[in-house]
């Protein structure tokens, strides 16, 4: 409206548009143009498709990712789901409780695995009992697997919870009145309505598995994820270029994941990433 | 799905389950911290010596956490609440894209990030050896969701009404945004500021890349623990990060909870009340004395000059149209929703300007440059707009605060009001424990406390059901008559138009169809869509034959009409109101026609019957009389009544 006020919202915007034009746009370019400027130019995209370990390396991180995603879907969305639902003594407690891990950094939850299921963890301990054999998950691709399961697990209930809490209870009333059984009514009804959630949410798990660094970093795993691959490129191979082409790829692939899920669901991404 | 059968057990298993399995190793490594020896397990002893060890070697990691956590939040505050002030200020596709910008850094891994961060700035040495570049690293990372939380706040509030609200009343953008912003998005605020924290401490991907060994923070300290190979250092070091966290995770907990005690009057007890009053009201006036003296203000009279309005956006919501309001006079807007009321009642109030060329004179005065904080209107917003930070009484005085009144003249002032709505018993009551109908009083009487030059009300009751609503229509009439102020009411109600208005404006599609006293568009309409909006009409097509207008099924001498003009064999259109077209007996009618159906309204009956024209018409029966369907009836016409219209 008047133009004195354009003035003022201008002058409080520029705080944000200088911290970022700075801190992150501008390096975003040069992270581009790092990539795209070595001796090879763009050829480097290329030689990151045609080598063997750089392509592996993609493959095995969008599997796992994809893997842990489908798999937190379908537990977190269960136990969403019942714990908004239902109520009975403890509800809270457990509600807690599986929140708590929301705020671990990635190398806690790697620590966590290790204790679960490393050397010296109780699944081995566990399984040495039983069987007398020892079973170590923790350092190999299931180690990765519920590593990443575990830092999504919490965001995802959460997001499952507060789509259900808006679930229109009439509608499963309505197909139910009209003799649809339970299944049907998950089927036809509920899964339905908890969509625009279980997509947002799956983005966000899948674009975190990702990006993931922290935990297998901790695990120091045999296989090697994307994150890892970049740090290694870095700082021990000093290949700049290289490191910059391969976190151009993961960013495109983790925002194109995001923005799709966006246009997908319609609505705003939770807050959650 | 609530019984507890074999699905229910199930699920629960599955909860257990999962919680097991993120709860485990959780309570394994708070034991191996406190346990002499983790291979042996419990039996071997507990012990702090870990602890102890932790704060030896790793203390420094934890303060420059803590120090880095707090940093980051307040770059965040003093750059994202502004920031997330704007976008919502400024909703355009412009406003889009950054919105899109400003979540990339939660869609784009912390590592790449770290690494064009590096590759920028890597060659300064003194900002890279320093813990200025994780700063800068933990807030491209947090102040997301910074914004987003308090962007979700200002919208959920609806913001923008309140800050109109303040404006309204005279305040500027400095005191809007300190006292009525800012009070009113705490939540978010609050909620952001623990996201931004906790997320901050727990940060890794970023802080990894861009740490010395000088510049540790707690979970690089963490990954070093790890890393070690002691598991019990590691686990009592993680117990410590536990216990950070908690605290942090229950007030996240506890702000997000929601609130209750919300709308604690029943709107049912409210109108019991209500009733009560206004029959009290009708004796006494709500306005009384104090009131009075307002009247003896010369009033201001408004004029509006060749006003257009055209949105950002391309939408022409007012056509170039001109409007007098005289001193103290009630003139109500009345139109079909979207046909630009609001718009046009923004402009007189200073909150939208109109197009290039228009001019808006209070009395002599040009206010069109004039921000609505200065003009000295008085507002009421369609959801009241009441600041839900403040009660009753703060709100009521905010004009008077605004203005740098005196504290026992404001006191005063809000004791008048409240008198003169009869809600002093609300006075302490904070906003979120009134009824709609209250809310209505108490954003009445903030809006006339400071004694407005004009007052702006924007469908007032549309928010009330319906008995409330008349109620109040009458109390608002009474008020306005007694202040004397000049008022200009937007409804889209025509029963409330004609109640309450002096004059009425019709709008239709950004053009005003028809200015006039209510009888004035009742009786003359001045086109088909005023005749329409305003009131049924029924409408015959005629012809002129032998000095009568002749219609299927009956005619009319033309003799007995005044003013009607029309030559032999030409058509004319003639308009009636239902009630002008009673039932009478048999012969004495103008025409004959069938009854479709009859509605019985108590004191009469509307019945629609068909003649043999086109459409049905609608006209009354007086009395008790009963009607079947299929009933031949008599009807007469109001000739006096009767009139034409030009096609428009
Ligand atoms: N801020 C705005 N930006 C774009 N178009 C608007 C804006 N405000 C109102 N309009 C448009 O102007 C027209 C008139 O709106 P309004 O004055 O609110 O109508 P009314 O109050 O009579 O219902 C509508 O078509 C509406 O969509
Ligand atoms: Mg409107």
């Amino acid at each position: 409206m008047q133009k004195k006020n354009r003035f003022i919202l201008v002058a409080l915007f520029m705080p944000v548009a200088v911290i970022f034009m700075a801190f992150f746009i501008l390096p975003m370019l040069r992270l581009t143009l790092a990539s795209a400027t070595g001796p090879e130019g763009l050829g480097l995209y290329l030689e990151m498709l045609t080598t063997r370990r750089y392509l592996e390396t993609l493959l095995y991180t969008v599997g796992l990712s994809v893997a842990v995603t489908v798999a937190t879907l379908i537990i977190a969305g269960i136990t969403g789901v019942f714990l908004q639902r239902n109520d009975f003594t403890g509800k809270h407690l457990l509600v807690a409780m599986l929140t708590f891990p929301l705020a671990f950094p990635g190398v806690v939850v790697g620590f966590m695995i290790i204790l679960l299921a490393g050397r010296q963890g109780l699944i081995g301990l566990l399984t040495k009992m039983a069987t007398g054999d020892k079973l170590v998950l923790a350092y190999s691709m299931t180690g990765l697997f519920l590593g990443y399961l575990y830092f999504s697990i919490p965001r995802v209930i959460t997001t499952v919870m507060a789509t259900a809490e808006k679930i229109d209870l009439s509608l499963e009333e309505a197909a139910r009145s009209l003799g649809a059984s339970t299944w049907r009514v998950v089927r036809d009804v509920l899964i339905p309505a908890l969509m625009p959630g279980l997509i947002s949410s799956g983005a966000i798990c899948f674009a975190t598995s990702m990006g993931a660094f922290g935990t297998a970093f901790t695990l120091a795993t045999d296989i090697d994820v994307l994150p890892i691959v970049i740090y290694t490129e870095f700082t021990l191979s000093a290949n700049i270029a290289m490191a910059s082409a391969l976190s151009i790829t993961l960013g495109l692939i983790t925002w194109g994941a995001l923005y799709l899920a966006r246009t997908a669901a319609g609505g705003t991404l939770a807050a959650s990433g | 799905m609530n019984k507890r059968n074999h699905l229910f057990y199930l699920q629960l298993a599955l909860t257990l389950m999962t919680c097991a399995f993120l709860l485990v190793p959780v309570i394994q490594s708070v034991l191996a911290g406190v346990t002499v020896n983790y291979f042996v397990g419990i039996k071997s002893g507990l012990t702090l010596r870990w602890l102890g060890e932790v704060w030896r070697l790793y203390s420094d990691t934890i303060f420059r956490s803590i120090g880095l956590g707090l940093a980051c939040l307040v770059v965040d505050l003093i750059a994202g609440i502004p920031a997330a002030y704007v976008m919502v200020k400024t909703r355009s596709r412009f406003t889009r894209l950054l919105e899109e910008f400003l979540v990339m850094p939660l869609a784009i891994p912390g590592l790449a990030i770290a690494l064009a961060i590096l590759i920028s700035y890597g060659w300064w040495t003194d900002f890279r050896s320093s813990w200025l570049i994780i700063l800068v690293g933990h807030v491209i990372f947090t102040l997301p969701f910074m914004i987003r939380s308090v962007i979700a706040v200002m919208t959920a509030i609806n913001m923008e009404e309140l800050e109109e609200g303040a404006a309204s009343l005279g305040a500027g953008f400095p005191k809007r945004f300190v006292g009525v912003v800012i009070p009113n998005v705490l939540s978010g605020i609050l909620a952001g500021s623990l996201m931004v924290f906790t997320l901050s401490i727990g940060e890794f991907n970023l802080t990894w890349m861009l740490h010395t060994p000088f510049t540790k923070t707690l979970p690089v300290g963490l990954a070093d623990s790890y890393a070690s190979m002691r598991l019990e250092i590691g686990s009592a070091y993680t117990i410590t990060f536990f216990f950070m966290i908690i605290p942090l995770l229950m007030a996240m907990q506890w702000v997000s909870r929601p609130r209750t005690g919300r709308a604690a009057t029943e709107d049912n007890t409210e109108q019991a009340r209500m009733e009560n009053q206004s029959q009290l009201s009708e004796t006494t006036a709500p306005a009384d004395a104090a009131a009075s003296q307002a009247a003896r203000r010369p009033g201001t009279s408004i004029r509006l000059t060749r006003c257009a309005k055209t949105f950002p956006g391309g939408t022409r919501a007012l056509e170039s149209l001109d409007l007098e309001v005289a001193a103290g006079e009630t003139v109500v807007i009345l139109g079909p929703s979207g046909c630009g009321k609001t718009t046009l009642l923004r402009i007189i109030a200073g909150l939208e300007s109109p197009d290039e060329g228009g001019g808006i004179f209070f009395n002599e005065d040009e206010v069109t440059a004039i921000p609505i904080e200065k003009r000295n209107v008085g507002m009421v917003f369609q959801s009241y707009a009441l600041f839900p930070n403040m009660d009753v009484a703060d709100n009521i005085a905010y004009g008077l605060k605004v203005r740098g009144d005196e504290q026992d003249k404001i006191r005063a002032r809000v004791d008048e009001m409240l008198a003169m709505m009869q809600i002093e018993e609300l006075r302490g009551r904070p906003i979120n424990q009134l009824s709609g109908g209250q809310k209505q009083r108490v954003a009445l009487a903030r809006a006339i406390a400071v004694r407005p030059r004009v007052l702006l009300l924007d469908e007032p009751l549309t928010a009330l059901d319906a008995k409330l609503r008349d109620v109040l229509r009458v109390e608002i009439d009474l008020l306005l008559r007694s202040i004397g102020i000049t008022a200009v009411y937007v409804t889209h109600d025509q029963a409330e138009a004609m109640a309450l208005g002096d004059r009425i404006v019709v709008m239709s599609k950004g053009r005003i169809a028809q200015i006039g006293s209510p009888r004035d568009v009742y009786f003359k309409p001045a086109n088909r869509f005023v005749a329409d909006f305003i009131g049924t009409v029924n409408c015959i097509e005629s012809k002129m034959a032998d000095r009568c207008l002749t219609f299927p099924g009956g005619c009319i001498p033309v003799d007995d009409l005044e003013g009607v003009d029309v030559t032999e064999g030409g058509m004319l259109n003639i308009f009636f109101r239902p009630e002008h077209a009673t039932v009478v007996e048999a012969g004495q009618g103008h025409f004959q026609a069938k009854v479709l159906s009859a509605f019985f309204l108590g004191d009469r009956t509307r019945l629609l019957v068909n003649g043999d024209t086109p459409e049905p018409l609608k006209v009354e029966a007086p009395g008790r009389q009963a009607f079947r369907k299929g009933e031949t009836v008599d009807i007469l016409l109001d000739l006096e009544a009767l009139f034409t219209l030009s096609e428009a």
